[in-house]
Order: C-alpha cells, then sequence, then structure tokens
C-alpha cells in the first residue's frame, strides 16, 4: 500500500512535468508556425508596397466628352421679307468634343499637358505645352496654350463645367490659344489672395475682313503679343475673384494694307461663388473690349476698291446658377441662366448688335457628368454696310439643348 | 565725370529690377495666420467650386492626386501651400 502511494506521489508530478513539457512544446510550435505565416505575409505585402510605391514620374489620360441634341428654328428678316430655317442636329454640331489630356509630370517640378480633341471642326489641339514649377509660387510654361485674357475661356469653357449649353458669343470667340512663354502663380496677401498670369506669344492676325484669327504657329509679323492678368480674392473664404486682363500687339500683316495695324483687348472678370444655406449661388461675369487699329480693306464688291470702319467690338456676359445642395430630393438639380450683348463693328461686312438669353436646368449625375437642357434665345440687328453686299436684316433664332457632358 | 548709358541698357536695367523686385514679391508675399491654418478640408471646399464642383476624393489614386494637384494649380493659380495641402486631403480621405 505504502509502495502503492509512493507511485502516486511521484508519478503525479512527473505526468504534470511532462504535460507541461509537451504543452511548452506544443505552444512554441504553435508560435513558430503564426510567426512564420505572418512574416510571409509581410513580405508580400511590402513586395507589393514597392511594387505599387509610386516613382518620381507619372503619366495619366483623363479628358472630357461633350455631345448632345439640337433643335433650332432661325428667322431672317430682310426688308419686310422673312425666311425661316429649321435644324434639328444630333451630336449638337457645334459643340460637340471628344477630348482625351493627357498628363506627364516629372517629380514635382514639370508638368507637360496634351489635350487633342476631335470635334466639329475634325482633329485639332485644345493645348500642348510645358510647365516648369520654377518656386513656390511661380510657374513657367511653354508651347501651345490657353491665353490669360478673362477666364472663360481658361476656366469655364469645358462642356462639364460650363453651366450651359453654349458659350457665351464674344467671349469665346477671341483666340483663345497661341505659341509662346507664360508666367503665372498665385500669391498669398494677408487674409486675401491674388494671381498673376503673364504671355509673350506670336499674337493675333488681322484677316482681310477686320476679324481676327489666332493660334498660328508661324507669326504673321515680327512683333509679339503680350497678353496678361491680375486677379484679386478680397475675401478670406475665396469665395469671390475680380481680374483685369490686357492684350497689346501688332496684328497685321507686313505686305497688306493693314501692316501696321495693331490691337489693344481688354477684359473684365467677375466671379462669386458661395453657399447661403441651402443655395449654392454661383455668379459669372465678364465685359471684353477689342479695339483694332484704323485700316482700309479691299472691297469684297469690287476689288480695285478700298473701305474702312471703325474696328471696335464689345462683348458681355452676366450669368446666375443656383443648386440646392442643402436640400436632400433637389441638390442634384441646378437652374441656370445668362444674358449675352455683342456689338460688332458697324459699316465693315459683319456688323450687328446681337443679344442671347439663356436659359437652363442642369441634373448632376455625379460632380463630373452632368445632363443640360438649355433653351436660348438669339437676335441680331444688323449693322453691317449696304455697300458691301452684307446681309443687313435681322435675325431671330430660338434653339432647344440637351447636353450630355463628362470629365473622365 | 559723365556717363554714357544708352536706351537699351537702360531697358535692361529696368527689365532686371522689375523682374528681382517682383521675384521678391513671389517669395515675400505671406498668408495671416488664419489663412496660414486653414486645413486642406476647407481649402478643398473653397477652390474646386469655384470652377467646378468640388472632386470626390474616391475618385483618383494618390499618385493621380499629386498629378491633378500639379494640372489644377495651373489652372486655379493656387499657391502651392494650398495644392499641396488641398492634395495631403483627397490622399488622405480616399
Amino acid at each position: 500500500m505504502k509502495r502503492t502511494i509512493f507511485c502516486i506521489q511521484h508519478a503525479i508530478p512527473i505526468a504534470l512535468l511532462l504535460f507541461s513539457s509537451f504543452h511548452a512544446s506544443a505552444q512554441t510550435t504553435t508560435n513558430t508556425t503564426v510567426d512564420s505565416s505572418i512574416y510571409d505575409r509581410l513580405n508580400f505585402l511590402e513586395e507589393q508596397a514597392s511594387y505599387h510605391k509610386s516613382g518620381d514620374d507619372h503619366f495619366m489620360v483623363v479628358g472630357l466628352t461633350t455631345f448632345g441634341f439640337m433643335s433650332n428654328k432661325t428667322t431672317n428678316t430682310l426688308n419686310g421679307v422673312s425666311t425661316i430655317s429649321k435644324t434639328n442636329t444630333m451630336a449638337d454640331a457645334d459643340r460637340y468634343e471628344f477630348s482625351p489630356m493627357f498628363l506627364w509630370r516629372h517629380e514635382k517640378k514639370f508638368l507637360m499637358e496634351f489635350e487633342p480633341s476631335f470635334n466639329n471642326n475634325g482633329l485639332s489641339v485644345n493645348w500642348a505645352d510645358i510647365s516648369y514649377f520654377a518656386l513656390p509660387n511661380l510657374i513657367v510654361r511653354m508651347g501651345y496654350f490657353v491665353l490669360p485674357f478673362g477666364t472663360y475661356s481658361k476656366k469655364q469653357a469645358a462642356g462639364w463645367i460650363n453651366k450651359l449649353a453654349t458659350d457665351p458669343m464674344g467671349i469665346a470667340t477671341i483666340p483663345a490659344t497661341d505659341y509662346g512663354v507664360e508666367v503665372e502663380g498665385g500669391l498669398p496677401l494677408g487674409s486675401m489672395k491674388m494671381n498673376y498670369d503673364l504671355a509673350l506669344t506670336n499674337g493675333l492676325q488681322l484677316m482681310p475682313d477686320g476679324t481676327l484669327s489666332g493660334g498660328n504657329i508661324a507669326d504673321n509679323n515680327n512683333g509679339k503679343t503680350f497678353t496678361g492678368r491680375l486677379g484679386i480674392l478680397p475675401f478670406s473664404n475665396s469665395c469671390m475673384e475680380l481680374g483685369v486682363s490686357g492684350m497689346f500687339g501688332n496684328v497685321g500683316t507686313p505686305g497688306t494694307l493693314q501692316s501696321n495695324v495693331s490691337s489693344n483687348l481688354y477684359a473684365f472678370d467677375f466671379n462669386f461663388v458661395k453657399t447661403f444655406i441651402p443655395i449654392l449661388v454661383n455668379i459669372k461675369s465678364q465685359y471684353n473690349i477689342v479695339n483694332i487699329g484704323n485700316a482700309n480693306y479691299i472691297s469684297p464688291v469690287d476689288s480695285t476698291q478700298q473701305y474702312t470702319f471703325k474696328n471696335k467690338s464689345t462683348s458681355a456676359f452676366v450669368q446666375c446658377a443656383i443648386r440646392p445642395t442643402g436640400i436632400q430630393a433637389l441638390h442634384d438639380f441646378e437652374l441656370a441662366g445668362r444674358y449675352t450683348i455683342y456689338n460688332t463693328p458697324a459699316n465693315s461686312t459683319w456688323g450687328a448688335n446681337q443679344h442671347t438669353f439663356s436659359i437652363g436646368l442642369n441634373y448632376w449625375l455625379s460632380w463630373r457628368s452632368v445632363v443640360r437642357l438649355t433653351y436660348e434665345t438669339y437676335t441680331a440687328t444688323s449693322t453691317a454696310s449696304t455697300l458691301l453686299n452684307a446681309f443687313t436684316g435681322n435675325t431671330n433664332s430660338n434653339t432647344l439643348f440637351l447636353q450630355f457632358s463628362i470629365q473622365l | 565725370m559723365r556717363y554714357n548709358i544708352s536706351a537699351q541698357k537702360l531697358w535692361l536695367i529696368f527689365i532686371l529690377l522689375v523682374g528681382i523686385a517682383c521675384l521678391l514679391l513671389i517669395n515675400g508675399c505671406a498668408p495671416s495666420k488664419a489663412i496660414a491654418d486653414k486645413p486642406g478640408v476647407l481649402l478643398w471646399s473653397e477652390n474646386c467650386q469655384r470652377c467646378h464642383n468640388t472632386p470626390s476624393p474616391t475618385t483618383f489614386s494618390p499618385e493621380i492626386w499629386e498629378t491633378i494637384g500639379m494640372h489644377m494649380q495651373t489652372r486655379a493659380l493656387l499657391t502651392e501651400k494650398e495644392r499641396e495641402k488641398i492634395v495631403e486631403f483627397l490622399k488622405s480621405s480616399r
């Protein structure tokens, strides 16, 4: 009996020792297994992270497209006789656009931008330039770029940004792009902000009828054109921006009647965007003045005759859009209206006093895609010269646009 | 003693001085403390909507936001600090 008790007394500690030893061994084995899988997983993740780690350079493609439907009725009246024309066009012929934009970034110092465009004019290029971020608030750009004249062409014209289906006439008529060099940047100014944008380019070219064309890779004269804009944001929340622009240069072509003609263009722009809960209010405006020096032009009726006129044009628009961003049921809808005036030179072949009123309802599918319904009325009273066989009557047109635009 | 300086040289000196003044202006401008302390989310809501709807941070990857940020600095003429804060907000809020 004593022997049995002795055996039990010694067997229990031995069993406990063996059990604890076995348990410890098992635990060590389990720990080793877990650690190994974690290490493997970590190694895999490290490889993945390394594989996806950003390089110094980056290339990407974004872009935009706009297409839609347009229904138009135009009435031309001359000497009491009216002629009516109607058009219904898919793809909204004048405003169809498919424009991919390629961006190359080299570190944080260089950015190359290239935007070809397929539109109603066929294939063209919207811009192709390279920017050098020289100083914290100084960017130098070279190539073919949008001129810093007003803000519409540079900041508001893109289909997915525009509040209405059309561009304001006269504002978008001035050639928007050119070849040259540009310096620009934004500057803090206490509680305010300002920005500057200065460009030296080939410049605009005066056409035989007195209109301007631009964007020529070969300059038509030796003079370069200076374009500049200064903007100021007077409020600390940047809700308002005021800008003044000028464009000065020789536009005449040597050897023609207008060889020494220069042009002075001015633009004043205003931008106000602020939420008055629950409504987001967006007001934009621009006023352009185009002065072209006096010159004689060859008559389109008789090439041995010349004529002249005061070559001054003015254009302006005021646009207001409201969006009830604070009302859940309506926050994707936006109501927009715009009034535009465009007066071209009297006694030319293209003189007219023109007005448009546009109203539209937009539905935002996302922050960068929109369906627009725009109705626009246009009235024009010709001030062209009757001696030049120009149309001298009145024009009225009403147009309905249904348009879709997206930025990708 | 009389110095003869041609008009061309005077123009060069003038342009040089204006250039130096501009560089000093560009580097010397400073925001007030309240403006300098603005977080990226506030700058994102204030600046983007001046031209278009405020973009969703989930739209692009962090690398793409970096490139878009540079593109937008050239368009909206943001200051470099504003661009950095907005891009950082967009990258971190995905």
